[in-house]
């Protein structure tokens, strides 16, 4: 086994896959800054130029892009709380008022170096996790993985703020999530619902115009009320001094990092889950992991754990995401179905060989996933400088051009101008939801999760009836959503004491 | 915000109320999902309504975890600018359906930056020429997107 890792280190070193990876990473690099188009889009838009390279070269090509491609967006979502990739919202909500505080460079620095430890915890959790994971995720079936998913949605709500009615509107974006994300054809008896006649809503709402709709339209709406620049009229932040603070910070909450990168890892490997549940999954539990609610208050107005989270798990979980795809050939997520493609493309069957005959080849993908993430940082934090520097610029020279970004992204869905209106529709839902106090997070999980929820619900029923409700992991994760919904109820109880003390 | 969120909890019980009342005429695969979310929809929204309507005001707690905005610009002002921006993304987005992006995007940048933000002209025309350039460079040549043409060029026959 150690020879295979070393084996594979070299691989990926050979000059041929290393310049490989180093053109994948440039392409992902700039994919990932662009709104909308997500990785899984540039992965399929390479495959066609894989055909004639030798596996190890083609898996450095796509995971190098793929990897560069979830850092970078980060990167956008913090300096115009535009999401980069529609699936990096969650540091929307504490990377960019970091920005506006004149922070871009503390929170990029934390931003980074945190989805750099997460890679690495995903890498050496894929390299040493292949066999001994294969009965965890055997032992998930769809009751399971239905109440996993309930689970994520009631951690969310607990973002909605303390107190019996924030819980309320939460649980109620959380729905209404789940009901948008039923418009459209049914998959079980291909019957078509809310589609109001339009063609369009066939396939149902696509997430990145929904996504980017109603997280980068309130933005941009903000920005122009204020009529300053991103970062206001604060004084120039020293850069250099703030992103080492945000190097600083990662290191300062290490193990907020490291179980952020354990939560990615885990939904990662949980089959359909994809990026953007382990980044809003991650971000909740930096949230809960407040103390009490002075700890939390800073959340949603820029703090640092927010952004600290959500950028662990967004790199930790492609490691996670490799384990079912290369151990059973089960993709977890789009991307990964796509590179089950080029699986398929290089005559490598995804399974027990990738274990024992092409064990050299699982162990490049580990050092791709390792080097890649640690030259995108390297790089990244060499050009952060100017980067930040958009932050300062007068808000009326960026807005039209992040205006045009959002809807070229937008468009990049379907390539329908119904993108369009979805997008603008959303922007204006999103826009009324942050006016009148309905939280924003709960709804945008709903909607990603929606359709493996009703998946699972229905084959759940359907083959269990309702004993699926008795199955001992089901019961588990009843009691865990139950304690998930009832501690901020507990906290808010547990502060009154002090509350009254002090008056 | 009362007044919003009491709008909004309506807005919110029509739409759920409209699924239930689709979803009740279909087959059970169809209708098990949307009755399973839409009814407790309705029943969360409507004591949120309720509690607006005869609860006491909201004390416990604190805001969502979410985006607040300023607070720095006079009531009046930020309404008349959120009309504003919205009226131009709206622009935007009539500007696309009838020239299509590769027009569009240039002209709403001219026209942004020239008549709204308050840059020079010259500014403005280097600007657009600028995210012209990004345009045309990265998503029809290195993305090769393709823009469907506006209504105008297609009537036109253009």
């Amino acid at each position: 086994m150690f020879d295979a890792l070393i084996e594979g280190l070299f691989l990926v070193l050979q000059w041929k896959a290393f310049s490989l990876m180093m053109v994948g990473m440039g392409l992902g690099f700039v994919v990932g800054l662009l709104p909308g188009i997500g990785g899984a889009a540039t992965l399929a838009l390479m495959l066609p130029f894989i055909f004639k390279m030798a596996p190890v070269e083609a898996f450095a090509f796509l995971l190098g892009m793929h990897s560069v491609a979830a850092t970078t967006g980060d990167i956008t979502s913090i300096l115009f709380g535009v999401p980069g990739e529609g699936l990096s919202a969650a540091l929307v909500v504490d990377g960019h008022p970091m920005a506006k505080r004149g922070e871009a460079g503390r929170a990029l620095g934390a931003a980074l170096m945190s989805s750099l430890v997460g890679a690495l915890i995903g890498a050496a959790t894929l390299a040493i996790s292949i066999p001994i994971v294969r009965p965890l995720v055997l032992t998930f079936g769809s009751p399971e993985l239905f109440m996993l998913s309930v689970v994520g949605i009631a951690c969310i709500t607990s973002l909605s703020g303390l107190g019996a009615r924030s819980q309320i509107r939460g649980f109620a974006m959380g729905l209404f999530g789940l009901l948008l994300s039923a418009i459209g054809q049914e998959r079980q008896s291909g019957s078509l619902r809310f589609d109001m006649g339009m063609m369009y809503l066939w396939d149902g709402l696509d997430l990145i115009p929904v996504i980017v709709g109603i997280f980068a339209i309130p933005e941009i709406v903000d920005l122009a009320v204020r009529g300053t620049a991103i970062a206001g009229e604060r004084p120039k932040e020293d850069l250099q001094r703030g992103v080492l603070e945000g190097i600083k910070d990662t290191f300062r909450h290490f193990w907020l990092v490291v179980r952020c990168s354990a939560v990615g890892v885990f939904v990662g490997i949980m089959p359909g889950a994809g990026g953007g549940v382990a980044q809003w999954m991650a971000y909740a539990h930096a949230v809960q992991s407040a103390k009490d609610a002075k700890e939390r208050e800073g959340f949603g107005k820029g703090d640092i754990r927010g952004v600290l989270g959500p950028g662990a798990a967004n790199n930790s979980k492609e490691g996670g995401d490799l384990i079912p795809t290369i151990a059973f050939g089960v993709p977890g997520s789009a991307p990964m179905a796509i590179l089950l493609g080029a699986f398929m493309i290089m005559g490598l069957i995804p399974g027990p060989d990738m274990l024992t005959k092409h064990l050299a080849v699982t162990y490049s993908m580990v050092w791709t996933l390792v080097i890649a993430n640690i030259i995108t940082v390297i790089l990244s934090l060499a050009v952060l400088n100017q980067l930040a520097k958009v932050t300062y610029i007068r808000g009326g020279l960026i807005i039209p051009f992040v205006l045009f970004l959002v809807f070229v992204g937008s468009y990049t869905a379907n390539g329908q101008i119904a993108d369009l209106m979805v997008t603008f529709f959303f922007g204006l839902l999103g826009y009324f939801m942050v006016l009148f106090g309905w939280p924003r997070p709960p709804l945008v999980l709903g909607f990603v999760l929606g359709k493996l929820i009703e998946t699972y619900l229905f084959i759940s029923v359907s083959r269990y009836g309702f004993s699926w409700l008795t199955h001992p992991i089901v019961i588990v994760l009843i009691v865990l959503t139950g304690f998930v919904i009832a501690y901020p109820f507990i906290q808010e109880r547990r502060q009154r004491p002090g509350r009254s003390a002090d008056a | 915000m009362r007044k919003g969120r009491f709008l909004f909890a309506l807005f919110l019980i029509a739409v759920a109320a409209y699924a239930v009342y689709s979803a009740s005429a279909w087959r059970f695969k169809a209708a098990l999902f949307p009755l399973s979310v839409g009814i407790p929809l309705i029943i969360l929204a409507a004591t949120q309504l309720l509690l607006d309507l005869f609860g006491k005001a909201e004390t416990a707690g604190g805001p969502a975890v979410d985006l607040e905005f300023t607070a720095d610009v006079s009531p009046d002002v930020a309404r008349r600018r959120v009309i504003n921006i919205f009226l131009w993304i709206a622009g935007f987005i009539l500007m696309v359906f009838l020239l299509g992006f590769p027009v569009a995007v240039p002209l709403f940048m001219l026209c942004y930056l020239g008549l709204q933000s308050g840059a020079g002209w010259w500014q403005s025309i280097g600007l657009t020429a600028a995210a012209w350039g990004f345009f045309y460079g990265v998503f029809q040549r290195l993305v090769h997107l393709q823009f469907e043409d506006g209504l105008l060029q297609s009537w036109l026959g253009l």
